[in-house]
């Protein structure tokens, strides 16, 4: 048997208890109710329990002492109807309250709870026995409620009684009891305001809001879903474009370089050669036809301080090491549109940064263009105004940096004047690499003035 | 609050009930020992612990019963002085009496002083036949019980305490207590009075001033249901344990086995009965005999004594010598022998004290009476003086 008190109805005996001068006693209204519980283990097929569940909603203090029964204990049924009305079918059990005394039935309430149960006709009686104990000196004062079954035997007879939620419910749980609330003002309350939050079939509103959110959030993520897939499908197209374009690249270097090797060995066979024409070509080709990794270069030539580790790791010539940004070769790299370059075409022959990470920078000295000193090689003029320069510059880098592998749908304009200007290579003398170092000290831009200082 | 003084828990106590508490406290005896007087302890209050005090109303009450002692817990209320208490019984939760053969709680009233001590008796009384029917569960000790209840000499006076069956061994234990119906009113005054002077110490300890009436109880301790260990113990109010000669006195056989308390009890009762003659007839006795002596040797007589006749000193002369004669009478006089001690009034002896020599054994016979022994007496000394001179000259000196 199991039984629980709802807190406010258990606060309230209390408060009635404790400001009670003398013992106290009452009823307890409520409910008992049978709960069966089946459980199924591997080991048996099922188990009933039975539980005799007894709650109590309700109390009703007596207003003095022996107000229902007599000096010898006799109860007074009249009387205790008086004091029950209608609510005596309701009595599920009793409760006294007497202060610095043992836990234990007294004489008295012994007799008067047999008298009960016959009267009341409810088997099961209980009996609630709150005392009250202080310490001598009033320091501590301890509450103690024990629940008795006293028509049960005589070993058997104490229950414990629990109260949902007296506890820390920040750790637990709050815990619903199915105590009825039966308070007429709340029942009213909720009526009034119930339709702000229930709709007519009692579903709270909110609910269907958000259904109806989350109903909107999988359509949306249907419709991505179907489009991520074209564009997955798209990119395979062109994933397979690139692959055919590179076996075509691949397969044309082979050829020429057949044809090399035929014309070599011919020319040898005749001893008559025109090599230089074929080399411009010869290294034009390769050269136009190898794509340049960009490296991420800095915006600002003369302030960032990145451009370089790429840099860094191509120049063999630390000397080309930025502290200046190399102005852009434009010949030799396809120029792509750079993402939010102003589109200045670049200078003429601009020298660039070989150190830029194209490792044919050092290649390219063959060249024989010394005079491509760009007008602005660097940051500067010196004399930190250079906002064209910079912009150029800027530019420059973007477009020597950036680089696609989509040449065919690129504008090529820049392409087209890199490509014109391709006959001059940049120039990887030692005149740039000086020109790298002190440069950005010339007052007047010229690279070559300043190697001279 | 263990051994609270009577007169504290009356001073604790709310003042509507302090009369009734001062009857229980003051003259209270219930049941067979009345040595042991209702003991209160354990004063609590139910009112609010801001009430001002004193207004205890509830407390534990002692209560000596079938030596053992029960510990009921006795419950006022002080905002109510005219209710009626509740009781809880301790560690018997299953004494539960029947309100209709309490008739001072049915008619409870407050305003006489007796009415608590009066309900408590009828508790006590309750709880006899309680314990009484739970004897059932032993038939041999149910023979026992109906037996002695048939006999009107021990039937009224008897408590029984019938134990709770010891769970482990499953043997049932019962004690019965019975006052046994001796007849104590012949014991002299003179030998009742030094335990009266000797309790007075105790007495103002703890116990109320008059030490109750002279009872004699017999205590026998079943210890199984059938009977195979008994301990019977004797227990006699002090005056007349000390009147019969200390504890000695207390010696009584052992339970015969087989045998049964209807057989046993008349026997320890005798016994008592003829120590009780003895004793009696031991100081008439004596008197006589101091009678005699004085009417003998008249003049001779230094002193006696007057009062229980246990001494006398006789001052002689023979042939010119004096000596003193110390005549001490014992408590079973005449079946014990007077001791003399002769004591010379010249001669003291290494360690500053009179020469004397002590004489247990004369010729005696407890059948002589008074005259008879003082004329033997005189006789004695006669023959015995003359030994005794020498000794006191060789040993003593002067």
């Amino acid at each position: 048997m199991a039984a629980s008190i709802s807190g406010y109805t258990f606060s309230s005996v209390c408060y009635h208890s404790a400001n009670s001068n003398a013992d106290h006693e009452g009823f307890l209204l409520g409910d008992v109710r049978q709960e069966e519980t089946v459980s199924i283990s591997d080991t048996q097929i099922s188990s009933a329990e039975l539980l005799q569940v007894v709650e109590i909603h309700h109390h009703d203090p007596c207003a003095q002492l022996f107000s229902f029964y007599d000096y010898a204990g006799k109860v007074n049924e009249e009387s205790l109807n008086s004091i029950l009305k209608d609510r005596r079918k309701n009595v599920i059990g009793w409760y006294r309250f007497r202060r610095n005394t043992q836990q234990q039935m007294s004489f008295r309430e012994q007799i008067i709870h047999k008298q009960l149960t016959q009267l009341l006709g409810v088997p099961d009686l209980v009996f609630l026995l709150f005392s009250f104990i202080s310490t001598a000196n009033s320091s501590t004062h301890a509450l103690e409620y024990v629940l008795f079954r006293p028509n049960r035997s005589r070993y058997n007879q104490r229950i414990t009684l629990s109260i949902p939620n007296l506890g820390n419910t920040s750790q637990q749980e709050y815990k619903v009891s199915s105590v009825p609330n039966t308070s007429l003002n709340y029942a009213k309350v909720i009526k009034e305001h119930g339709a702000e939050f229930f709709d007519k079939d009692g579903v709270m509103k909110d609910i269907r809001t958000i259904f109806q959110v989350y109903s909107a959030l999988q359509d949306k993520l249907q419709a991505v879903c179907g489009e991520v897939e074209q564009s997955e499908r798209v990119k395979e197209k062109i994933q397979e474009d690139v692959n055919k374009l590179k076996q075509q690249i691949a397969l044309r270097k082979r050829k020429t370089a057949e044809e090399e090797r035929r014309l070599r060995e011919a020319q040898n066979a005749d001893s008559h050669s025109t090599p230089e024409e074929n080399t411009e070509p010869c290294e034009a080709s390769p050269l136009s036809g190898i794509t340049f990794p960009t490296p991420s270069a800095p915006e600002r030539p003369s302030t960032s301080p990145n451009p370089p580790s790429y840099t860094d790791l191509m120049s063999q010539d630390d000397s080309l090491l930025p502290s200046s940004s190399p102005p852009t070769s434009a010949a030799l790299l396809p120029r792509p549109q750079a993402v939010g370059s102003p589109g200045h075409p670049t200078p003429g022959p601009t020298v660039m940064g070989l150190g830029l990470g194209h490792g044919l920078g050092l290649g390219l000295s063959a060249s024989s263009n010394p005079v491509t000193t760009p007008s602005t090689p660097y940051l500067g003029n010196g004399d930190g105004s250079s906002s064209d320069s910079l912009d150029r510059q800027a530019a420059g880098q973007e477009d020597d940096e950036e680089e696609e592998d989509d040449d065919d749908d690129e504008d090529s304009s820049e392409y087209e004047n890199l490509v014109s200007e391709g006959a001059h290579l940049p120039m990887v003398s030692a005149s740039v690499l000086a020109q790298g170092r002190p440069a950005a000290l010339s007052p007047d831009g010229d690279a070559r003035g300043s190697q001279a200082t | 609050m263990n051994n609270m003084s009577p007169e504290v828990a009356l001073h604790r106590i709310s003042p509507e009930l302090r009369p009734l508490l001062c009857s229980v406290v003051r003259n209270g005896r219930v049941g067979l020992d009345s040595t042991n007087c209702l003991r209160v302890t354990d004063l609590k209050t139910g009112c609010t612990s801001l009430t001002p005090g004193p207004c205890c109303d509830r407390f534990k009450l002692h209560i000596p019963y079938a030596g053992e002692t029960l510990k009921w817990d006795i419950i006022f209320n002080a905002c109510y002085p005219e209710l009626p208490p509740d009781f809880i019984f301790g560690e018997d939760a299953e004494f539960l009496p029947e309100p209709s053969e309490l008739p001072h709680l049915v008619h409870w009233d407050a305003g006489n002083p007796e009415c608590l001590l009066q309900l408590v008796k009828e508790l006590i009384q309750q709880y006899h036949h309680y314990q009484c029917l739970r004897l059932r569960e032993s038939s041999r000790l149910l023979f026992e019980y109906d037996s002695l209840l048939e006999d009107p000499n021990y039937g009224r006076n008897m408590e029984i305490y019938a134990g709770h069956k010891n769970s482990w061994t499953g043997e049932f234990s019962a004690r019965f207590l019975l006052k046994l119906p001796v007849d104590f009113s012949n014991i002299p005054i003179y030998l009742l009075k030094d335990v009266i002077l000797l309790l007075a110490g105790q007495i103002c300890q703890d116990t109320a001033l008059d030490p109750g009436e002279d009872v004699a109880l017999l205590s026998v301790s079943f210890e199984d249901a059938e009977a195979t260990q008994v301990f019977p113990k004797l227990y006699l109010s002090p005056s007349i344990e000390h009147a019969l000669g200390g504890s000695s006195a207390l010696h009584i056989p052992a339970f015969p086995s087989g045998g049964c308390l209807i057989d046993y009890v008349p026997q320890v009762c005798q016994l008592l009965t003829n120590k009780v003659q003895y004793v009696i007839q031991g100081y008439h006795k004596r008197r006589e005999y101091i009678a005699a002596f004085l009417s003998h040797f008249g003049t001779g007589v230094v002193e006696y004594d007057a009062e229980g006749f246990t001494k006398l000193t006789l001052l002689l002369m023979w042939k010119d010598f004096c000596f003193l004669v110390h005549v001490d009478l014992p408590l079973y006089f005449p079946r014990d022998q007077p001791t003399l001690t002769f004591q010379s009034v010249y001669h003291f002896t290494n360690s500053g004290q009179l020469y004397s020599q002590v004489q247990k054994s004369y010729p005696y016979s407890p059948r002589w009476d008074g005259n008879e022994m003082a004329k033997r007496a005189k006789a004695y000394f006669k023959s015995f003086i003359p030994q005794f001179q020498e000794g006191a000259f060789a040993n003593g000196k002067l």
